[in-house]
C-alpha cells in the first residue's frame, strides 16, 4: 500500500469504529464495544507504524506528500480541498496519537467497566481520535479548522460525560467556550495568512509567504498572534487555560488521552506545522516564547498548592505544554517534538495511576485524604514513581533528556532566550517538588482508611456514592459514574497499558541522547527543511550535557525538598502560615478565573443583556427575524393562493408568463 | 424529379443501428410488454409484466453502456447519440425502475392493466429519451409529445379515484396549452433560421440575435421547455398534478420528466442557441430567481407530503437553471449531477410515502410518517436521509450537487443566483425539518379501528372491492379520507398493519444508500457527469 494510502486508513479507521459503535449501540453487549473502539484505534496504529516505514522508504526530498481526495470549491481563488499531508511531522503526531490512544483505550476498556455509557463513551473516544487525526493530517487550513472544530467538541462531549453532574456538564460548557474563542482566533489568522497568500494549502501558502508579506508585516503578525491565540485556548496557555483543571471532572482516561496525551498538545503541533509564517514573524513568535515561559512558571506555583489530585496533574501539564510552546515558538521544534512525545507517554502514565488511586479512594480525588497507598498497590506505586521520575527530569528517564534539552537549546539560541531557559530552570525545580508532594501524600505516611480497607483485600466502595467536587449525593444509574471502580492491580487491562506506558516513560528519551543519537532530529528534518533555524540553533554536546546535569540536580533538589517536608507524613502547614499571602495567591490560582470573570464575562453579560434588551428585541427579532419570516409567510400566502385548483387561472398564469416572456424578448430584440 | 424520387425510395439515410439501440430496445420492449400483459393469467399480469419492464430497462441501459462515448449524430443527424444524452438515459432508466418497484402492488396498474400501465411508462421513456437525443426542431417535438401523452394517461391509471382522473385531465389540458406554445415557437424558429436541424438553427444565432422573429420563437420555446421543467410561473400544474397521480407516476414523473425537460434545454440553448446567451441568459435568471422563491415558499405549510415534494421540485428546478444559464462544461457537469442525485433522494422519499399510503389509510398526508423513527428504522432513515438531501446537509450528496451548481454559478459571473440558491434552501429547512421533525418527534397516534383487515393495496382485486363495500367503502378509495365521515364518530386510521413490501422498502434503503454514498465519496458520478459535459465540445 502506498503511504498516502495508509495516511487516508489511519484517519478512517477511528471514524469507522465510531460509526460502528453507534449503528450497533443496542445490537451488541458493552463489551463488545469496549473491545471494537480498542481495536480500531490499534489498526489506526499499525497503518500509522507502517506510513512510518514507508516514508522512510522514500528520499528526503520526497518525504512531503499531499493527497487530494476532491475539492470542495475551487473558485474565485479558494483553494479548498479534501487532502492530506503526510510528512515526518505528521507522521510522529500519528503515532503518538494513536499509540497512547490504543492504550488508552485499554485501560478504558477495564476502568470504565460497570459505567451505565460505556458504549457512549467508546463512540465519543473513537470519535476524538478520528478529530485529532483529522487535525495532524489536514493539509490545509480549512481541514485544519474542521479538525480543530471536531476536537473541541469531542472534548465537551467528554468532559460532560457524566452529564448528570452539575459540575461536569459546568465544566464542558466552560472548556467550549474557551475552545471556541480559539477557534474564532484560528479562523481569522487563517483568513489573514489566506489574504496574503491566496492559498488555503499549507505548503502552498508556506512558498509564497516570503513574496506575500515582508518580514514582520502587520498583517501576518496580527494573522500570527491570532493563530497563536488558537494555540493557547486548545493548549490551556495563560490566559486561556482556566477550563483545564475544570476539565478534569471527566473521567480518568479522557483527562489521560485528551488533557494530557493528545488533545492540549495540538497548540504545539500548530506552530510547529505553520513555523515557516512564524519564522517570517519574529514578533509573533516571541509573543509564543513569552507566554509559554509565563505558562510554565504560573502553573507550577499553582501545582504546589493544589490539594485534587487530578488537578495536581492538570496543572503540571500546563506547566509542561508551557514548555513546550516556548521551544517551538523559539525555533526549537526538534526538541519540543521530543518533549511533546515523551510527555505523552510519562503524563498518560501519571493520569492512570491516579485513576487508580481515585478508584481505590472510591471515587474521591482529594490529596489531604489519601495515604499509604504505597503497600496496597505497589503497581500503581511504582507507575506513579517511574511517571514522576520521568516528569522531574531525572536520568535516564524520558523527561530528563527532552525536558533539559530544550533548555540547553534555548540557552545557546542565547539573548532574552538565556533568561526564559533559567525561568524554565525554575520551573523544573518546582515541578519536581510538586510532582513527589503528590507522590508522598498519596502513597506514604499512615494508611489511610481506604488503604486500610484494600490491605484487607477489599477495595472502599462509599456507601452512598457522592459528587467529589461538591458532595452532591448521586445515583449510580446513566449520566453518573458506574457502581464499580476498577484499580489496576485487578484489572489486566489497565494493568497492561499502564505496563506499556512505563516503559515507554522509561525509554522513550533513548531516541535522543546528546552525542549518542538524533534520530528524532534527522527524522524531522525534511518537515523543518526550509527553517535556517532548525540547523542553526545546536549547542556542543558538552553544553548539552551541562545542560543535562543541571537540570538533573535541581529535578533531585525538588525531590529532595519535597521528602523532607512531605516524606514523613507531614504537611506544609508552618510554611502556608509564614507565607499566608503567597499561599493565599496560589490556592486561588492567581485569581485567574476572578480577574477573567471581572473583565470579560461581566462586560459582556452586561453587554448582552443591553443588546438583548435593544437591539436583539426591536431589530433582530423584531425587524429582521420578524420581518423576513413575515414577508416569507406572506409570499406563501400568496403563492397559495392562486394555486385555486381552477384550470382558467393556471392557463391564465400560463398566458401572462408567456406574454411575459415574448415581451421581453421583443423589447430586447 | 420522378428520379430523385426513386433515389431516395431505394437508399435513405444511413442509419447506425448501434447508437440507435437504447431506443430500438425501449420500442421492442414496450410491445412486448403490452402484447404480454393481454395474457389472462393473474400471475402473467402481476409479476412477469413487471419483469419484463425491468428487463428492458436493464437492456436500455446496457447498451447505452455499450454506446457510451460514441458521440455522433446518427438518422441523417436528426439526433445526436452522445454522452450527454446517455448519462440521462441512465437517470430515466433509474427512475423507470424505481417506478416499477414502487408500482409492483399499486392499484393503479391493476386497475388500469398491468400491460397498458407499463407500456405507456416504456413509452414515455422513450419519448424522453428521443427528447434529449434530438438534433431536429420536429424531432424534438415527436419526443416532448411521446413523452407527455402517456403520462397524461398514467396520472390517471388511478380510476376509481376522483383526485387522480382529475390530475390526468389538468395535465392534458394545461399541458396541451404548453405543447402548442412550444410548437408556435419552434415554428418562429424555423421561420427565422429556414431549416429544422439545430446546424441550421446554429448557423443563424450570431446574426439573428437581435431579430424579433428569432427572438420571440426562442421565448415562446423556453416558455414551453420551461413549463416540462415545472419553472414558476408555468409550475401551477406540478402541485395539483403531483398530488393527484397515483404516488409511483408522481415519483416517476418528478425525477424523469425534470430530467428531459433539463436535457433538452440543455441541448437545445447551450447548443445552436449559444451564441443568443446574451438574450436568452437573463430572461432564464430572472425566471430562476422567481422559481426558487415561489416554490420554497409555496411548500411551506403544506400537509400533503407530494405537493409539499411538487414546490419542492420546483424550486429544486430553479437551482438547476444556475447550471444551465453559465453555459459552460462546468455547469452542464453540475446540472446532470444534481440530475442524478435528485433522482435518488426524490425516489427515497417518494417509496417512503408509497409504503405509507398503503398501510395507514392517511394518504400522503405529513401525520402518516408520525412514529416511524421509533418503530420503522428502514422507513424513517431513508426518508430523513432524503429530506437532509434535499436542503443540501453536508455528507449527503445533495450537498455536492449544491455546491457544483453554486460553484458553476460563481465561476461565471453569477455570484448572485448563487446568493439566491442559498438564500432558497435556508427557506426550504423549513418544510424538509418538519418532514424529519414528523418522523422523529411525534408519536404515532393509537392504532384503531378494523380496517386492518382490509389492506388498501388489496382494491382492484374483487375480493378487495367485495371487502371494501363491506366495510362500507368505496373500493380503492383513499381510505383516510373518507374513513371518519362514514364511520359516524371521528377515528382516524393509523398505523395499519405491517404489509410485505420489500421492493418498495429496498428502493427507499437503495436510494437512501446511493445519496449517503455519493455525499461522501461524489468522484465516479462526477465524472461521468463531467463526461456529460464534454459531449458539448463548443463550451469551455
Amino acid at each position: 500500500m502506498s503511504v498516502t494510502t495508509l495516511g487516508w486508513l489511519v484517519l478512517l479507521t477511528p471514524l469507522a469504529g465510531s460509526v460502528l459503535i453507534g449503528l450497533t449501540f443496542k445490537a451488541l453487549p458493552q463489551r463488545v464495544h469496549g473491545a471494537l473502539g480498542t481495536a480500531a484505534i490499534g489498526l489506526a496504529f499499525v497503518f500509522a507504524v507502517l506510513m512510518f516505514f514507508g516514508l522512510q522508504d522514500r528520499g528526503e526530498e520526497e518525504r512531503q506528500l499531499v493527497s487530494v481526495a476532491w475539492d470542495y470549491a475551487n473558485t474565485v481563488g479558494v483553494d479548498a480541498q479534501l487532502a492530506i499531508l503526510i510528512d515526518p511531522l505528521s507522521v510522529l503526531m500519528c503515532l503518538v496519537v494513536t499509540g497512547v490512544s490504543t492504550l488508552i483505550h485499554l485501560y478504558s476498556f477495564s476502568y470504565m467497566g460497570g459505567d451505565r455509557g460505556y458504549t457512549r463513551f467508546f463512540a465519543y473516544l473513537n470519535f476524538f481520535v478520528f478529530s485529532m487525526l483529522l487535525l495532524v493530517l489536514a493539509a490545509n487550513f480549512f481541514l485544519l479548522i474542521v479538525g480543530w472544530a471536531f476536537v473541541g467538541a469531542a472534548s465537551y462531549m467528554l468532559i460532560s460525560f457524566w452529564y448528570r453532574r452539575t459540575t461536569a456538564t459546568a465544566a464542558g460548557i466552560k472548556a467550549f467556550v474557551i475552545n471556541v474563542a480559539g477557534d474564532v482566533g484560528l479562523v481569522l489568522g487563517a483568513y489573514f495568512i489566506f489574504q496574503g497568500t491566496n492559498s488555503l494549502d499549507f505548503l502552498t501558502s508556506f512558498e509564497r509567504v516570503g513574496e506575500a508579506f515582508t518580514e514582520n508585516q502587520t498583517e501576518l503578525v496580527a494573522g500570527c498572534i491570532l493563530l497563536l491565540v488558537g494555540a493557547f485556548a486548545k493548549s490551556a496557555q495563560v490566559p486561556f487555560h482556566t477550563w483545564l483543571p475544570d476539565a478534569m471532572e471527566g473521567p480518568t482516561p479522557v483527562s489521560s488521552l485528551i488533557h494530557a496525551a493528545t488533545m492540549v498538545t495540538a497548540g504545539v503541533y500548530l506552530i510547529a506545522r505553520l513555523h515557516p509564517l512564524f519564522e517570517h514573524a519574529p514578533d509573533a513568535a516571541m509573543v509564543g516564547s513569552i507566554i509559554g515561559c509565563a505558562t510554565l512558571l504560573i502553573a507550577a506555583t499553582i501545582g504546589l498548592v493544589v490539594t485534587d489530585l487530578k488537578r495536581v496533574i492538570a496543572y503540571s501539564t500546563m506547566s509542561q505544554i508551557g514548555y513546550m510552546i516556548m521551544a517551538v515558538s523559539s525555533a526549537v521544534y526538534a526538541a519540543g517534538m521530543f518533549h511533546l512525545m515523551t510527555h505523552a507517554f510519562f503524563k498518560a502514565l501519571l493520569f492512570m495511576a491516579a485513576g487508580s488511586v481515585i478508584s481505590a479512594m472510591g471515587g474521591n480525588q482529594d490529596l489531604d485524604r489519601m495515604s499509604g497507598f504505597r503497600k496496597v498497590m505497589p503497581f500503581t506505586f511504582a507507575c506513579m514513581v517511574i511517571g514522576g521520575l520521568a516528569l522531574s527530569g531525572i536520568p535516564p528517564f524520558s523527561g530528563f533528556f527532552s525536558k533539559d534539552e530544550i533548555l540547553a537549546y534555548m540557552i545557546d539560541r542565547g539573548g532574552v532566550y538565556l533568561v526564559m531557559a533559567i525561568l524554565g530552570y525554575v520551573g523544573a525545580l518546582m515541578t519536581a517538588f510538586y510532582t513527589f508532594r503528590m507522590i508522598f501524600r498519596a502513597f506514604f505516611g499512615k494508611m489511610s482508611p481506604e488503604a486500610e480497607e484494600l490491605s484487607h483485600g477489599h477495595l472502599y466502595h462509599a456507601p452512598e456514592p457522592t459528587n467529589p467536587a461538591n458532595g452532591e449525593v448521586e445515583d449510580t444509574e446513566v449520566g453518573f459514574p458506574g457502581p464499580e471502580h476498577h484499580i489496576a492491580e485487578r484489572a489486566g487491562g489497565m494493568k497492561i497499558a499502564m505496563g506499556g506506558l512505563a516503559v515507554l516513560a522509561i525509554v522513550g528519551g533513548f531516541v535522543q541522547i546528546p552525542g549518542v543519537t538524533s534520530a528524532l532530529h534527522d527524522f524531522l528534518h525534511p518537515t523543518f527543511h526550509d527553517s535556517e533555524l532548525f540547523e542553526e540553533i545546536h549547542p556542543s554536546h558538552t553544553a548539552e550535557w551541562i545542560g543535562l546535569a543541571i537540570g538533573a540536580l535541581i529535578g533531585a533538589a525538588g525531590i529532595f525538598a519535597a521528602w523532607t517536608i512531605y516524606g514523613k507524613g507531614g504537611n506544609a502547614a508552618s510554611f502556608q502560615a509564614r507565607l499566608k499571602p503567597v499561599h493565599t495567591f496560589f490556592v486561588n490560582k492567581w485569581f485567574f478565573d476572578e480577574a477573567i470573570d471581572f473583565l470579560i464575562v461581566r462586560p459582556a453579560a452586561w453587554m448582552g443583556r443591553f443588546a438583548n434588551s435593544t437591539f436583539e428585541r426591536l431589530f433582530v427579532n423584531g425587524a429582521l427575524v420578524g420581518g423576513s419570516s413575515g414577508a416569507i409567510r406572506a409570499l406563501s400566502a400568496a403563492v397559495r393562493s392562486i394555486q385555486s385548483g381552477y384550470l382558467r387561472y393556471y392557463a391564465a398564469l400560463l398566458l401572462i408568463g408567456f406574454s411575459g416572456l415574448g415581451a421581453y424578448f421583443l423589447i430586447s430584440a | 424529379m420522378t428520379g430523385l424520387l426513386a433515389q431516395a425510395t431505394t437508399k435513405g439515410p444511413p442509419i447506425n443501428w448501434e447508437a440507435l439501440s437504447p431506443f430500438i430496445a425501449l420500442v421492442a420492449g414496450g410491445c412486448i410488454v403490452l402484447l404480454v400483459g393481454l395474457a389472462r393469467s393473474a400471475f402473467i399480469r402481476r409479476q412477469v409484466v413487471p419483469v419484463l419492464t425491468l428487463l428492458t430497462l436493464g437492456a436500455t441501459a446496457g447498451l447505452g453502456v455499450w454506446q457510451w462515448d460514441i458521440n455522433e449524430g446518427i438518422v441523417a443527424n436528426a439526433m445526436v447519440v452522445d454522452n450527454l444524452t446517455l448519462a440521462l438515459t441512465m437517470i430515466f432508466v433509474a427512475g423507470g425502475i424505481a417506478a416499477v418497484f414502487l408500482s409492483w402492488r399499486s392499484i393503479a396498474s391493476a386497475e388500469a392493466g398491468e400491460g397498458e400501465y407499463y407500456a405507456l411508462m416504456l413509452m414515455s421513456i422513450l419519448g424522453m429519451l428521443v427528447l434529449v437525443a434530438a438534433n431536429d426542431l420536429v424531432v424534438l417535438f415527436i419526443g416532448f409529445e411521446l413523452l407527455s401523452i402517456p403520462l397524461y394517461v398514467l396520472c390517471a391509471t388511478h380510476m376509481r379515484r376522483e383526485q387522480s382522473l382529475e390530475s390526468g385531465l389538468k395535465y392534458l389540458i394545461i399541458g396541451s396549452v404548453g405543447s402548442a406554445t412550444l410548437l408556435y415557437g419552434l415554428a418562429m424558429l424555423y421561420g427565422a433560421a429556414g431549416g429544422t436541424n439545430y446546424g441550421d438553427i446554429a448557423a443563424v444565432a450570431a446574426e439573428m440575435a437581435d431579430d424579433t422573429l428569432f427572438m420571440v420563437g426562442i421565448g415562446l420555446v423556453l416558455a414551453g421547455l420551461a413549463f416540462k421543467a415545472s419553472v414558476a410561473p408555468f409550475h401551477q400544474w406540478t402541485p395539483d398534478v403531483y398530488e393527484g397521480a397515483p404516488t409511483p407516476v408522481t415519483g416517476f414523473m418528478a425525477v424523469a420528466t425534470k430530467a428531459a425537460a433539463f436535457g433538452v434545454i440543455i441541448r437545445l440553448f447551450v447548443g445552436p442557441l449559444i451564441d443568443a446567451t446574451t438574450t436568452w441568459a437573463p430572461a432564464f435568471a430572472t425566471l430562476a430567481v422567481i422559481t426558487i422563491i415561489v416554490g420554497n415558499v409555496g411548500a411551506l405549510g403544506q400537509s400533503s407530503l407530494k405537493r409539499m415534494l411538487a414546490y419542492s421540485s420546483v424550486a429544486q428546478a430553479g437551482y438547476m437553471i444556475a447550471g444551465v444559464v453559465v453555459t459552460t462544461q462546468l455547469g452542464i457537469a453540475a446540472t446532470v449531477f444534481y440530475l442524478a442525485i435528485y433522482v435518488v433522494m426524490n425516489l427515497a422519499a417518494f417509496a417512503v410515502i408509497t409504503a405509507r399510503e398503503r398501510e395507514t389509510g392517511l394518504g400522503d398526508d405529513i401525520s402518516s410518517l408520525y412514529g416511524l423513527g421509533r418503530d420503522r428504522p428502514f422507513l424513517a432513515w431513508p426518508m430523513t436521509i432524503a429530506m437532509l438531501a434535499l436542503a443540501g446537509f453536508p455528507v449527503t450528496a445533495g450537498f455536492f450537487g449544491k455546491i457544483y451548481l453554486i460553484n458553476a454559478a460563481v465561476n461565471n459571473g453569477y455570484g448572485w443566483l448563487g446568493v439566491v440558491i442559498v438564500v432558497g434552501s435556508a427557506i426550504s429547512l423549513a418544510y424538509y425539518l418538519r418532514v424529519v421533525a414528523a418522523v422523529w418527534m411525534r408519536e404515532a397516534p393509537a392504532a384503531s379501528t378494523s380496517l386492518s383487515a382490509v389492506p388498501i393495496m388489496a382494491g382492484g382485486s374483487p375480493e378487495g372491492d367485495e371487502a371494501a363495500y363491506a366495510a362500507g367503502r368505496e373500493p380503492g378509495a383513499d381510505v383516510g379520507r373518507v374513513v371518519s365521515e362514514d364511520f359516524g364518530e371521528p377515528s382516524i386510521i393509523t398505523s395499519g398493519p405491517r404489509i410485505s413490501q420489500p421492493e418498495v422498502i429496498f428502493v427507499a434503503v437503495f436510494c437512501a444508500l446511493v445519496t449517503i454514498a455519493f455525499g461522501v465519496y461524489p468522484e465516479p458520478l462526477m465524472d461521468v457527469a463531467r463526461d456529460a459535459g464534454e459531449a458539448l465540445q463548443s463550451l469551455r
